[in-house]
């Protein structure tokens, strides 16, 4: 059974107004639908549509997905440092099911 | 969820095909009317797609460096990188950026939405490209207008396909 | 023997063997300068994704006991290197075996629990995170000994025309290294990136899973998964790629 795994790389720490780099790469086989799996049957559409980055009590990127988007997708996206805090990433499923994955970030 | 180009959305009022589309358009009904640069700049499918996620309204093909490889290693993952440029303040940003690739069973392939805070409107991401196609990445502006690039990508096959 | 030929002929021999890895290079070198650069990157290779997982695995400290952790109670020094020595003989059976093969017999035989399975999500995180312990470690698989007839056995494997297409191993991966087969580029084949992430299968897959794939492109019998065929293979490969450094998890095409 395959485990929902997240790897966000950020910088720990950013100077007040810096613009920081986040990178996210996430375990999911995207399955778009029509595929067929090794005993023959056809895979239905299960994708993670949607994610959902909140910073500071306001959400600052979020991603649509689509089936054109790759099995264990990877986006990189900016954010400007504002203030000390956790950064929440939410991923939801087809289906409803969320996923969530905090990361700090220090501003000095 | 789905958005409302893509053809596998059901939507409550009749989604006219593609053919259904053409046709009006030659028979000359009202219809988003495209001025005949972007028809010259993109074929009538993927003028189309645009028209819909702008609502009809014409993008300048200036202010995206849109980065994607002529020949991608394989279709199943294609890196992109977007970058438009913008000063990404309250009166001046980038609000979205939509990804459409033309020959997609599902042209509509993601959109990322940025706000002021996000600093730049510089986005990483792989997709999924069925076959050789054009692809296209619209922005959308706060001030109202878009922007677009495109690229022509060819889709090759590995050596070794796994099917056992 | 005098004590001066035996220095001269071991001197030879090694020379001989420093020549051939020398010309061997990994499968890595044969993707594009970004897959290289991302195949290093944690934060981009997909592998890691599974790394993760198998970390995760390794370090429960409930459910069957002993726990993985319990018995190796620091992965990071003791079991750096282990890696790089599989395929091996296993002693207490004197069959050979290979690094899934040892973590199933563990969960077999220590565990009391079922095995996972070759493929199953679980035994690719743990093998790929073992295997990543020994990341950047030489090869260091024998040939001799007990092994020997295994490594015979691989060796004729290789060089033998197989299937519809009546093509060895050796004539692609020795004589046309370099040369385009549609659109990839043909490496040594020696397999030291694996278990790896390849885009074709959208997610990570083991050696004899990309074995399989060799063995249905020229139409030849695709063995099991853990099949003696594909083990002494495995031996072979592995002693083929002596020096060169473990590259798991790998990223291919």
């Amino acid at each position: 059974m395959a485990s929902f795994n997240a790897r966000i790389t950020m910088p720990a720490e950013a100077k007040a107004g810096e613009i920081v780099e986040i990178r996210v790469l996430v375990r999911h086989p995207m399955d778009r639908g029509g595929q067929v799996d090794a005993e023959g049957r056809i895979v239905p559409r299960k994708i993670l549509n949607r994610l959902t980055v909140t910073y500071a009590g306001e959400p600052v990127f979020r991603y649509d997905m689509h089936t054109g988007v790759s099995a264990n997708p990877f986006v990189s996206f900016t954010t400007r440092a504002v203030e000390t805090g956790d950064l929440t990433f939410e991923w939801r499923e087809d289906g409803g099911a969320t996923f969530t994955r905090t990361a700090r970030l220090v501003v000095t | 969820m789905s958005s409302p180009i893509s053809p596998a959305c059901a939507r409550p009022e009749p989604a006219l095909s593609r053919r259904e589309v053409m046709a009006a358009g030659a028979a000359g009904l009202a219809l988003a009317a495209l001025p005949s640069s972007v028809q010259a700049a993109a074929p009538p499918a993927l003028a189309e797609l645009i028209a819909r996620v702008t609502e009809g309204a014409v993008p300048e093909r200036s202010k995206i460096t849109f980065d994607i490889p002529q020949l991608v290693e394989n279709g199943n993952s294609v890196d992109v990188a977007i970058l438009v440029e913008s000063p990404m303040t309250e009166a001046d940003h980038v609000r979205w950026i939509h990804v459409i690739a033309e020959k997609n069973p599902f042209p509509d392939v993601a959109r990322f939405n940025l706000t002021p805070r996000s600093g730049r409107a510089d986005i990483r991401a792989t997709l999924r490209l069925a076959t050789s196609q054009k692809v296209a990445v619209v922005a959308a502006l706060s001030g109202g207008s878009y922007v677009m690039a495109d690229a022509d990508i060819v889709v090759t096959l590995s050596a070794c396909i796994d099917g056992g | 023997m005098s004590a001066a030929g035996r220095a001269l002929a071991i001197a030879l021999l090694a020379l001989a063997g420093a020549a051939s890895a020398g010309e061997i290079k990994p499968g890595s070198t044969f993707l594009s300068a970004p897959m290289q650069r991302q195949q290093e990157d944690e934060a981009r290779n997909p592998g890691w994704l599974w790394v993760e997982q198998g970390e995760e695995l390794f370090s429960r400290r409930d459910g069957a006991s002993p726990t993985c952790v319990s018995c190796h109670t620091d992965p990071r020094q003791g079991l750096r290197g282990a890696a790089a020595r599989y395929p091996q003989v296993d002693a207490a059976s004197g069959k050979l075996i290979n690094l899934e093969g040892r973590i199933e017999q563990c969960r077999v035989d220590r565990q009391k629990q079922p095995a996972f399975g070759y493929e199953s999500q679980e035994l690719l995180g743990l093998t790929a995170y073992v295997a990543s312990l020994s990341k950047g470690v030489p090869l260091a698989v024998s040939a001799e000994g007990a092994a020997k007839p295994f490594y015979d056995t691989g060796k004729a494997f290789y060089e033998r025309r197989q299937g519809q297409l009546n093509l060895a191993c050796t004539q692609c991966h020795d004589g046309l290294v370099g040369q385009k087969l549609r659109g990839d580029t043909i490496s040594y084949g020696i397999g030291t990136g694996y278990p790896a992430y390849r885009l074709e299968w959208n997610g990570l897959g083991s050696l004899h899973r990309r074995l399989r794939a060799c063995s249905l492109g020229v139409r030849a019998t695709q063995f099991d998964y853990g099949s003696d065929e594909y083990l002494a293979l495995e031996l072979f490969l592995a002693v083929r790629a002596k020096g060169l450094a473990l590259e798991a998890p790998g990223l291919r095409r």
